[in-house]
């Protein structure tokens, strides 16, 4: 009944449906024995950048990234 | 050089007789007429104005109109210049290279992904069995979301995004409700600001830095789940249908409320009280989750499926784009080689007229 009991606890971190499981993805990718592994976290690169707009005027932009900025 | 041998023959004939009064006028004339007919006469090749035929000495003697036209010629200008129709062949010829590689770039791209969006339908389509589509559920928060390219050359796609968009947007809109636009993409972006700017909730772009892949999507899905409040998200894309094929499409998924309401109110989703639930969850808590995890996979096929179809279109544009140069080129080669011909006709009855005139 683990996953019973897990459902409420992410849930009231905050975490959305798709954040656990890309958190669950992740961990099996990680179980991945060498020559896959590194294959397979490279191909999950995530870049983009997000504007909020108020009033018709685009806000700063923030960048979602996990490869640092050059 | 047949060129340039012509031309000092004729200047020498033309300098070392005093040129007859008859053929003077002849000249001028034709130069007179040349003026009116020709646009790109004023440039002239470096050839000609070493041998000037109408130098500033004669000047004085032509009427005053015609003065002035001499005046503003580069010095020595007697014949049309061909150099602006060489130059703009070149460019031309230096477009049609471009677009001929930004179509075989396009193409090879398109291989790959096209391949990964047609895997991932088999994401979309178990949830679309269970729950349906419903394009026509009435609700009060509406989120437009609008798939489209960061880049450009790649024909209409963005534009019939962002038309469907407007179109929801219309259908959806009344007192009481409220519909944003979410905008992925630079083109839609800025097709959107024109017009409907107020509407726009969030944008995003830099997307396809890397090659597409679902953490992404889901990540980004993520964030807009996070900063939106919806009733229903309707997603807006093209289709891949074929190379030349895009089909506007739009995805509709509901908030778990707005599915259990519907439900009640029986239809293909009331089907959905026929499913028994294991564990402890209840109905309201595997709805949510289903919906966000419908929300990503739709949003990871829809990112795909719309940039299969810029590519598809970006390589149609670009194909065609060469032919048109292509066809430019011809004609522009027809227009220099015709022009070229008539000065060596010219050239050849001043030189015949000249001797005439002499022995006669």
């Amino acid at each position: 009944m683990a996953s019973n009991a897990a459902v409420p606890f992410w849930r009231s971190a905050g975490m959305t449906y798709i954040t656990y499981s890309n958190i669950c993805a992740n961990l099996v990718r990680n179980c991945l024995k060498e020559p896959y592994k590194s294959e397979a976290l490279a191909r999950e690169k995530v870049h983009f950048s997000v504007a909020k707009w108020l009033d018709g005027k685009p806000q700063k932009p923030t960048v979602r990234s996990d490869t640092p900025e050059e | 050089m047949y060129f340039l041998q012509i031309l000092t023959l004729a200047v020498s004939v033309t300098l070392h007789t005093s040129t007859p009064p008859h053929l003077q006028r002849f000249r001028r004339m034709q130069s007179a007429q040349q003026r009116c007919l020709r646009p790109w006469r004023l440039v002239v090749s470096n050839v000609v104005s070493n041998f000037s035929v109408c130098s500033s000495r004669d000047l004085g003697r032509l009427p005053h109109h015609e003065q002035i036209f001499r005046e503003l010629d580069p010095k020595g200008a007697r014949f049309i210049s061909t150099q602006v129709v060489r130059n703009r062949m070149k460019s031309v010829k230096n477009i049609q290279k471009i677009t001929k590689a930004m179509k075989m770039v396009a193409a090879s791209k398109l291989r790959a992904v096209q391949q990964r969006t047609e895997n991932s339908r088999g994401l979309w389509q178990p949830f679309t069995a269970l729950l349906g589509d419903n394009p026509s559920t009435d609700v009060k928060k509406n989120v437009i979301v609008t798939i489209s390219s960061d880049k450009g050359l790649c024909g209409g796609i963005n534009s019939t995004s962002v038309k469907m968009s407007k179109a929801l947007y219309k259908l959806n809109a009344g007192p009481e409700k409220e519909v944003k636009y979410v905008v992925l993409g630079e083109k839609a972006k800025a097709q959107f600001v024109r017009d409907s700017k107020k509407a726009i909730e969030i944008s995003i772009t830099e997307l396809q830095k890397y090659p597409l892949n679902y953490t992404q999507v889901s990540v980004l899905a993520d964030d807009i789940l996070k900063n939106v409040e919806y009733d229903a998200l309707r997603i807006v894309f093209n289709k891949f249908q074929s190379v030349v094929q895009f089909i506007p499409t739009v995805a509709t998924i509901l908030s778990p409320e707005v599915v259990e309401r519907e439900a009640e109110a029986g239809g293909k989703l009331g089907d959905l009280d026929s499913y028994e639930i294991e564990g402890g969850e209840t109905k309201g808590e595997i709805l949510q989750n289903l919906a966000e995890f419908q929300f990503s996979c739709t949003m990871f096929n829809g990112v795909l499926e719309n940039a299969c179809s810029e590519l598809g279109a970006r390589m149609s544009a670009m194909d065609s784009s060469s032919r048109n140069a292509g066809d430019m080129l011809d004609r522009l080669t027809l227009t220099y080689n015709r022009t070229r011909q008539a000065s060596i006709t010219t050239e050849l009855i001043e030189i015949i007229s000249g001797a005439s005139a002499l022995t006669g």
